[in-house]
């Protein structure tokens, strides 16, 4: 059942109380086979976050959650702080001169600000893809697995079929298994954001942040990357800044929307975007401000 | 062009003035070069003998042996001493130094100071050499003296040319390799470095076509000698190809002068070479670059 199926199931149809009993016992069940049942549901969680470069605070107490398994997309104006948030996550903000952040972020319940908290282990955990394409200047195989081999989880022949299986995953190996020595640069601007996903993807991250992963796409490569993000979960949970609109309302299942350097509201996109409680929210999503 | 813009009798005689300008600033910088090719080759080649390359030379006549492999020998050595100080410089200067509190970049005294040298007359870091090495240290005129002399000299190019080739790299690639948890070394290793490859290649070469073509440093340093080169690198003055062209051409003996373009044949021979060889490396490293390099 598809997400919108759902949807229109809890608004229109009225369940008897045998029914939901039985729903009830369901997800009992559901939950009892969950493998990550003793998890917490929150894999990303920020706490009161303050952000500020210098004397400029870009973001001031972020108080979020991000559900494992979901996709959420960050909307808002340009400068309102969504992608300095984005970055923040996996800390690449660190080295940038002036950076204070205040209150926390935690990843499975462990502050990624933590002094036993690796730089490099955490960015395994938490991959990112940027807005523009940025293969390396170096074979498209090795390009996927760039990451496998600087974090030494595969070697020789292992790393061939890393290759292979990332590539499927984001549905290259057809156009690429052939020229896999080849330049990434000689694919199109879409390949070549695909194929940083695959790069990503390889190091087997739990979460991963996309900063306006297809704006500098056209529409079909859009249309297949967003296809690949709904295939990604829920196995991994995504976070994807983007300006696009229609897109945070088609690829995600909750939106949060910032705005002045303050998160406004956040919540299931279909609600954000139908009922928005905030006056401000409603402007942004119909259109109104930019 | 002329469809554009309505044809005046002015702006026909200023485009003409401007075409002229920039043929003869191309000429000003091809016609030298040709000329000294040309004239070196037409000295050298009808008094050319095989065997120049494989004798050495006896008082002013004789082969050149002894300074084709002394010129190798210095060659290599500057390659190695240099090139590791200077790229190691440029590494420092472009990816470590940092920044200070203010946001100033830091390594300000240091760029300065590789400037300042870059402008130290080599006569001058010649005669430092002898003072401090050869008289000094006691290393008399020798293999070691040179390499400082010489390595001192063309440090400060490959810091520069490293330093700007690294500041040419995209911040995709730095932001890439961190997203991936590369560390810092790591990523500069495997995907920095790669990328600013031909910057680093193009530096190299100009430092050695410099040090192979010195001729002062290495009077003072080096001194002269008619056998091979031995591996020692103290108390053994060392031949090299400059020196013929300096010195052979004031004796008054055809075979001085023979020897002295030819020495200058051969040092044109493997300047070329050496531009060949670092064409070959660039494109190889360009093969997966963004913008190849044509």
């Amino acid at each position: 059942m598809s997400e919108g199926d759902e949807r229109r199931a809890g608004e229109h149809i009225r369940t008897t109380p045998a029914e939901s009993h039985r729903e009830r016992e369901i997800d009992h069940v559901l939950e009892a086979l969950d493998p990550d049942r003793e998890r917490p549901h929150d894999v990303v969680l920020s706490k009161d976050l303050s952000l500020s470069f210098g004397e400029n605070r870009i973001l001031s107490g972020v108080n979020i959650e991000f559900r494992r398994g979901t996709i959420t997309a960050l909307i808002g104006p340009t400068g309102c702080g969504k992608s300095t948030f984005l970055r923040t996550l996996n800390r690449m903000n660190d080295k940038v001169s002036g950076f204070r952040y205040e209150g926390d972020v935690t990843l499975e319940g462990a502050s990624i600000f933590g002094p036993d908290q690796n730089l490099l282990h955490l960015r395994r955990r938490v991959g990112m893809v940027f807005q523009r394409p940025n293969p390396f200047p170096m074979s498209i195989r090795d390009n996927v697995v760039a990451g496998v081999k600087a974090h030494q989880i595969a070697k020789g022949k292992q790393l061939d079929v890393v290759a292979e299986e990332r590539l499927r995953q984001v549905g290259l190996w057809g156009h690429v298994k052939d020229r896999l020595n080849d330049s990434p640069f000689r694919l199109s601007g879409g390949q070549q954001q695909l194929l940083c996903l695959a790069r990503a993807l390889a190091v087997g991250p739990e979460v991963l942040l996309l900063d306006e992963p297809t704006s500098a796409l056209d529409p079909i490569s859009t249309e297949l990357v967003e296809s690949l993000l709904r295939k990604l979960t829920p196995a991994l949970t995504l976070i994807i800044v983007t300006h696009n609109l229609g897109q945070a309302r088609r690829a995600s299942d909750h939106t949060m929307f910032l705005y002045g350097g303050k998160l406004v509201e956040h919540g299931p996109t279909a609600e954000l975007f139908e009922r928005p409680k905030e006056p401000s929210t409603e402007h942004y999503v119909t259109g109104r401000m930019g | 062009m002329s469809a554009a813009f309505p044809s005046s009798r002015r702006r026909r005689i200023a485009n003409g003035a401007f075409r002229a300008a920039t043929l003869l600033a191309l000429l000003a910088v091809v016609g030298p070069v040709v000329w000294v090719i040309a004239g070196v080759v037409d000295r050298a080649v009808p008094h050319w003998r095989w065997s120049v390359l494989t004798t050495n030379t006896v008082g002013v006549s004789g082969g050149l042996e002894n300074a084709i492999l002394g010129t190798l020998v210095l060659l290599l050595g500057v390659l190695v001493i240099a090139g590791a100080v200077g790229v190691l410089g440029g590494v420092y200067l472009a990816e470590l130094a940092g920044f200070n509190r203010r946001g100033k970049q830091r390594g300000g005294f240091l760029r300065a100071a590789t400037e300042v040298l870059a402008g130290v007359p080599s006569i001058a870091l010649g005669l430092v050499g002898y003072l401090a090495l050869v008289v000094q240290f006691h290393w008399g005129f020798s293999l070691l003296a040179a390499l400082v002399v010489l390595s001192v000299m063309v440090i400060p190019y490959i810091t520069r040319g490293t330093e700007t080739a690294l500041r040419q790299v995209p911040t995709n690639y730095r932001e890439g390799a961190e997203a991936l948890g590369m560390s810092s070394g790591y990523g500069l290793r495997k995907v920095v470095l790669r990328s600013a490859m031909p910057g680093i290649v193009t530096s190299l070469l100009i430092a050695l076509a410099i040090s192979g073509g010195e001729t002062a440093p290495l009077l003072y340093t080096a001194n002269w000698f008619t056998g091979a080169p031995r591996a020692a690198l103290f108390h053994q003055p060392i031949g090299y190809l400059t020196y013929p062209v300096w010195t052979f051409w004031d004796y008054p003996s055809n075979q001085a002068h023979y020897l002295a373009f030819d020495a200058a044949l051969i040092l044109l021979v493997i300047v070329l070479l050496l531009l060949v060889a670092a064409r070959i490396i660039v494109n190889r490293s360009q093969r997966y670059a963004e913008a190849r390099r044509n």
